[in-house]
């Protein structure tokens, strides 16, 4: 009787879980299965299926551009955050100084500060700047792939720090202490500890740069559209198969990405 | 000092010297990172604070004041005051649904043991995490349209004679932001079910606690810190969402994060987005912190 009481709860448990995963996949399986539908106008059921519209979405002028200017984007900033994130989280991880906590939080910020008001704030800030002294920022690739830096930033130092966590810091000085340069030091005893969290934190960086909507909405200029903006405005006015199909192809990237980076960092870890 | 030199660092005297060296090193490598967040994210806040206390006019953009009448414009008109209170009363009604829902997926997928399994399931929850709102937006578009598969599931099943609108309302915008925050709550809870062992509950089974007593006098209070940052999490996300109202909610339905937009790239009238940027920001912090404030009167320090 008891076991029986115990299984039945164990099934609602289960359906409950299942509920709230089909609540966050439901989306996504709808825009997946509407790429394939033939009529340009989405009904249900569809009178038939068709590859069509993924070959259609690569002729959208608007889309290939928006996802090159996304790749390159997120491409540069993530490499920017590494050659600057990995020597502070190195630093946070090892060192003991004064300011460390304030030092740490104020990396974190910019995944704290809502984007809309980041986004804001970095625009009046880039124009202000350009009328001082005609530098142009807002607007350009430049301005862009600084605040996506600052959108990577945090999850590479928020991941590389993660992986030093219980890796003792006297292997370093074991090895400076038997004669290696630091750069010989860096190369073949940091580094292959902090690899994981640098595969993982470079993911996670170009990922969120990728996908980022709110602060790039302030920071793009004329004909130099994200695709994430690109899909909204397209969105704003009509759906159909060719946006699925855009869609479902960004989601296919995004998910061999984290699935490549499951394999060096559990996925279970970095949140 | 020697410690200066390239190949000097291996022989390191011992004693403050090296101390010091050592933080001189920390704060060279933490230098371009901290200068990077000081001048693209810190002084752009202060610049905007700082704007919102100036004076719009429509010829030369700003003026500059120090004045509040932006904010007094914001609360003493009942057209921002009501954008306000549906972006507040939405986030929290979102958060706490998100909680709810996620709190048996949470606690489901820590308690698997199935590695291969567990591992596909966090996989399919964060993939739409990272997907963009855009591509969830269009998700629910499809779905939730007049003619989208609910309504025909619903006319098809002999359930409905015409299309009942879900498109457009705030019903609809309440039910995206749930599937955009929920992955956020169900990795935020799974971590801290993680670190809860199995014994607690079993221990609380055995001696006959039923499983909602158990989970809310044994559980709960040892996931309190997930719960706490992942509502928190949510909600500051709910407050400040963009893709989810302006394409779930349609032109007409108003929420906090698009006015900001609309008032600083439409209108161009800074001082007042800077304002409402501003009032979005004190409203969530305020919350949060009475939020831990009550938490922590009840839990202890969370």
């Amino acid at each position: 009787m008891a076991s029986r009481v115990a299984t039945l709860r164990r099934q609602r448990l289960v359906v409950a879980a299942y509920a709230t995963f089909a609540v966050v996949l439901a989306p996504l399986a709808a825009v997946i299965w509407v790429s394939f539908f033939e009529d340009k106008i989405i009904g249900f059921p569809p009178s038939g299926y068709t590859l069509h519209w993924y070959a259609n979405a690569w002729r959208v002028d608007r889309f290939l551009q928006g996802f090159l200017l996304s790749l390159e984007v997120g491409v540069v900033a993530t490499s920017i955050s590494l050659v600057i994130g990995v020597p502070a989280a190195l630093a946070l991880a090892r060192s003991e100084f004064a300011g460390r906590e304030a030092v740490h939080a104020l990396l974190m910020s910019p995944m704290v500060v809502p984007g809309i008001v980041s986004g804001a704030a970095i625009y009046m800030f880039f124009i202000e700047v350009e009328v001082a002294s005609e530098l142009p920022l807002a607007g350009t690739l430049f301005g862009l792939v600084l605040a996506h830096t600052l959108i990577a930033l945090p999850w590479i130092v928020r991941l590389v720090t993660a992986s030093l966590v219980g890796v003792d810091r006297s292997l370093a000085e074991a090895a400076t202490s038997l004669g290696a340069t630091p750069r010989v030091t860096f190369f073949r005893i940091t580094l292959p500890v902090i690899r994981p969290g640098i595969v993982a934190g470079a993911m996670f960086s170009f990922v969120v740069s990728f996908g980022d909507l709110e602060k790039s909405l302030f920071l793009i200029g004329p004909g130099r559209t994200t695709l994430p903006i690109e899909m909204v405005n397209y969105l704003e006015w009509n759906i159909d198969p060719t946006i699925a199909a855009v869609a479902t192809v960004q989601t296919l990237m995004i998910g061999a990405a984290l699935a490549l980076s499951d394999r060096f960092f559990k996925l279970t870890r970095v949140f | 000092m020697t410690l200066a030199g390239g190949g000097a660092v291996r022989h390191r005297p011992p004693g403050n010297g090296a101390l010091r060296s050592e933080t001189a090193d920390a704060y060279s490598l933490l230098a371009p990172s901290v200068l990077l967040v000081l001048l693209c994210l810190i002084l752009p806040l202060c610049l905007m604070a700082r704007y919102s206390l100036n004076r719009y006019s429509p010829g030369d953009m700003m003026v500059a004041a120090l004045t509040l009448e932006n904010y007094a414009r914001f609360f003493g008109d009942s057209f921002y005051l009501g954008v306000l209170f549906r972006t507040l009363w939405l986030s929290l009604a979102a958060t706490l649904a998100c909680l709810v829902l996620a709190l048996p997926a949470a606690y489901y997928l820590s308690r698997l043991k199935n590695h291969s399994a567990k591992t596909l399931l966090v996989l399919a929850i964060v993939i739409p995490l990272l997907m963009g709102n855009a591509a969830r937006a269009a998700g629910w578009m499809v779905l939730l349209a007049d003619k989208g598969l609910v309504n025909e599931v619903l006319i098809h099943l002999g359930i409905l004679s015409d299309p009942v609108r879900i498109l457009y309302t705030s019903s609809a915008v309440g039910i995206g932001l749930i599937s955009v925050l929920l992955p956020i709550m169900i990795v935020s809870l799974q971590s801290v079910f993680d670190g809860v062992a199995e014994s607690y509950e079993e221990a609380a089974m055995s001696l006959g606690a039923r499983p909602l007593r158990m989970f809310w006098h044994i559980l709960l209070p040892m996931i309190m810190p997930g719960v706490f940052s992942g509502s928190m999490l949510c909600f500051v996300l709910a407050m400040n969402a963009y893709a989810t109202p302006v394409l779930i909610g349609g032109p007409s339905f108003q929420m906090m994060a698009p006015k900001v937009y609309e008032q600083a790239i439409k209108v161009y009238n800074w001082p007042f987005a800077a304002s409402m940027a501003f009032v979005l920001i004190v409203v969530t912090l305020t919350l949060t912190i009475l939020a831990s404030v009550a938490l922590q009167r009840r839990y202890g320090k969370v």
